[in-house]
């Protein structure tokens, strides 16, 4: 703008001008490229403070043992002791293991139930009926994972759960009696204190929490699809399965790419439905409920092993990460659709 | 290959009327075109013959079995879609091949017949893009290539050449007609080209409004319109109307044109009453002599050579009529000049049509 109208100084043209131009053009140069700093810088500020400091402190701190109530002079240099240490924990083994487990068992029955509950309420249910049920398909989603945790906690109680007392009854019922005759026996089922069953129960939360998320997803993918691409594989001679099969769903891919890198970065920072569901209590029995999230809050806030650790946290990032890029190279073309 | 008829067909969504009691026979292998302005119901016509819309009444009969309730892939109707609706994660071949590969046709036949239909529209070469790697004429060759690949009982055309250039265009119209020839498929046909209707249809059906204007081979649509929507429509440029007043004395019919200019036309249109519209043809009016039949005084307004022929757009009577000049007149503007028409070539319709 300013440099569109005329400088008094400048066209009043005397014997000095040519030094008062360029002083001015100097100072304008400047102005000129520190303005954009000056707007980008509030992100920047933040971002140093809150991102890019507390990522460099934490790769410092994976090489110091440090307990954070005996404050900063108690910090020490091991070198890469943490990160041996943490190498020959089992329980750190334990924790992937477990958190594989989980992501894995908790994260693909999301996509199998939101992909055809969000193609049908796509295609058959009217828009505005289709909301209200998105809506409350989304309602777990947004509601707090602790209070989630603690109901479902009750409800798996061994003797006053809900749960059991439902299969009780319908282990009563005419046909169901044939196959869950054995319930009565096996009361109380201890859900979350027997090391076999604390992982599907952690996982069910896990799905009934985030199959909302993936709905909406799904649905809002299943809605870009133009209706004209059935319409032509109607005349091409698709039954309703073809035409799921051969045109909707390739066409949701980069939301499923989406949707699952998701899933797989949420899932192996799992916490707090293992925590909560295992009372806190070091995973629970023989740690089935221990997550990698959940072993690193132990050694930081229950050991007070901050060095140890910001190293597991170092491995676990690791572990994401080669997660995410096997994720990434084998489905990253197509997913973000750089084939269309 | 079938003979498809509709039967009253009506179609409204929701309030809005749509179709309105349409009849229509299309013998088995005939070649139909269907003309009308946007929106008067051409493409949900074909889509309720392709039974992807239901019709609201009247039945849809293909050879002697009505078929209102049968899906699209039991009617075996082939179509492109005017928005080409290319499946857009699969390549140009996989696209043509798609319908083949449902149907459970052999992959090496699949391959085959993809190919040659490739061939005949020319896309061989871009067998391996995707439709997004296309122009949009490219494109629509595709549509095309989807449908010519099949074996179908009926073809539905929506506007498959729109967007190719003229000579393109032309090459593509004969490849239609050639293919024609040779499977003799029905077909149906939609285009706003009327050189296109012209030139492919065995017979034109003029819809506006949903209703159907008339039925006919493109000569007698061009000979005898039934009414002046039709004559506007067909031809080209388009036909004047002139408002004008008819008087039948001695045995003779005049037309007066608003300036008093007298002309004779054919008795027949005696009985259409006093005020009238005259449909004049721009190639059927010449530049003439002061003394000839139905001179028409005017004056030059503006000259557009085309090449072969210049149109001559010339002020009668207060209003501007198109010409077409094969002589290759050289006429300044303003001129004054006299058109003549022969009395069998003059139309009249009736005022508020
Ligand atoms: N699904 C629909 N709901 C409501 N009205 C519709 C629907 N589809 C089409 N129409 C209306 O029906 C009329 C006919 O539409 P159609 O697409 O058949 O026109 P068309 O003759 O093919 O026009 P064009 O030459 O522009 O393609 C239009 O007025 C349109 O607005
Ligand atoms: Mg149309």
């Amino acid at each position: 703008m300013a440099d569109t109208t005329p400088d008094p100084d400048v066209t009043d043209i005397r014997s000095d001008a040519p030094r008062r131009i360029r002083r001015h053009s100097t100072r304008r140069r400047w102005v000129k490229t520190l303005t954009p700093w000056l707007f980008i810088s509030p992100f920047i500020i933040i971002f140093c403070v809150f991102t890019a400091f507390p990522l460099m402190f934490s790769a410092y701190l994976s090489f110091q043992e440090w307990n954070p109530v005996a404050g900063l002079a108690s910090m020490e240099y091991v070198g890469l002791d943490n990160y041996r240490l943490a190498m020959d924990d089992p329980w750190l083994w334990k924790s992937l293991y477990n958190t594989t487990w989980l992501a894995l068992v908790s994260g693909i029955p999301q996509h199998l139930i939101a992909i055809p509950v969000a193609y049908l309420l796509v295609m058959a249910v009217r828009s505005g009926i289709r909301q209200v049920y998105t809506a409350t398909f989304f309602v777990p989603f947004i509601t707090s994972t602790v209070a989630i945790s603690l109901i479902f906690y009750t409800i798996y109680s061994g003797n006053s759960g809900i749960l059991n007392q439902w299969l009780v009854a319908i282990s009563k019922w005419p046909v169901f009696s044939w196959f869950l005759g054995w319930v009565e026996e096996a009361m109380p089922i201890r859900w979350l204190n027997s090391s076999d069953l604390i992982k599907p129960s952690i996982a069910f939360v896990v799905i009934w929490k985030y199959t909302g998320f993936n709905i909406v997803i799904y649905s809002a993918g299943f809605l870009t699809v133009s209706k004209d691409l059935y319409d032509a594989a109607k005349v091409d001679g698709c039954n309703a399965w073809q035409q799921f099969w051969n045109i909707a769903l390739p066409m949701i891919r980069p939301f499923a790419f989406f949707a699952i890198t998701l899933t797989i970065i949420g899932n192996l920072q799992m916490f707090e439905e293992p925590y909560v569901l295992t009372e806190g209590n070091s995973g629970g029995v023989g740690q089935s409920g221990l997550t990698a999230s959940y072993y690193l809050y132990l050694v930081g806030w229950e050991w007070l092993e901050m060095g140890a650790a910001a190293a597991i946290s170092w491995v676990l990032f690791l572990f994401i990460a080669i997660v995410t890029a096997v994720h990434f190279y084998f489905n990253g073309k197509k997913g973000l659709g750089g084939d269309r | 290959m079938a003979r498809v008829e509709l039967v009253n067909l009506s179609k409204s969504f929701g309030e809005v009327k749509v179709l309105h009691d349409l009849n229509l026979t299309v013998e088995e292998g005939e070649f139909v075109a269907l003309v009308g302005p946007s929106g008067c119901g051409k493409s949900t016509l074909l889509r309720i013959i392709a039974g992807l819309e239901d019709a609201t009444s009247g039945e849809i009969v293909m050879d002697n079995e009505i078929v209102n309730d049968l899906n699209p892939r039991e009617r075996n109707i082939a179509m492109v879609f005017q928005s080409y609706a290319l499946y857009p994660h699969m390549t140009v071949e996989e696209n043509i091949g798609f319908n083949l590969r449902i149907s459970g046709v052999s992959k090496a036949e699949k391959r085959e017949r993809a190919r040659a239909a490739a061939e005949t529209l020319g896309l061989t070469d871009l067998l391996d893009r995707k439709p997004s790697q296309l122009s949009g004429g490219q494109r629509q060759r595709v549509a095309m290539g989807r449908a010519i690949v099949r074996n179908p009982d009926a073809f539905l055309f929506d506007e498959p050449l729109s967007n190719l250039d003229a000579k393109l265009r032309a090459e593509m119209r004969d490849e239609i007609k050639h293919l024609h020839h040779k499977v003799k498929t029905t077909s149906i046909y939609v285009t706003h080209d009327q050189i296109e209707a012209m030139t492919l249809a065995d017979r034109v059906v003029i819809l506006k409004g949903g209703v159907i204007q008339q039925i006919g081979t493109p000569t007698e649509l061009y000979r005898n319109p039934a009414n002046s929507f039709v004559a506007g429509f067909i031809g080209s440029p388009a036909m004047n109307f002139v408002d004008a007043t008819l008087e039948t004395s001695g045995g003779q019919t005049t037309a007066t044109l608003q300036d008093g200019t007298k002309l004779v036309v054919s008795v027949d249109y005696a009985a259409l009453g006093r005020d009238v519209k005259l449909g004049l043809r721009p190639e059927h009016l010449e530049l003439a002599a002061n003394s000839a039949t139905n001179a028409m005084p005017g004056s030059v307004r503006l000259v557009e050579p085309t090449g072969a022929v210049n149109h001559l757009k010339i002020k009668v009577a207060g209003q501007n009529l198109t010409v077409v000049d094969d002589t290759l007149a050289d006429l300044a503007l303003d001129a004054p000049v006299h058109l003549s028409i022969a009395p069998e070539y003059i139309h009249v319709f009736p005022k508020d049509e």
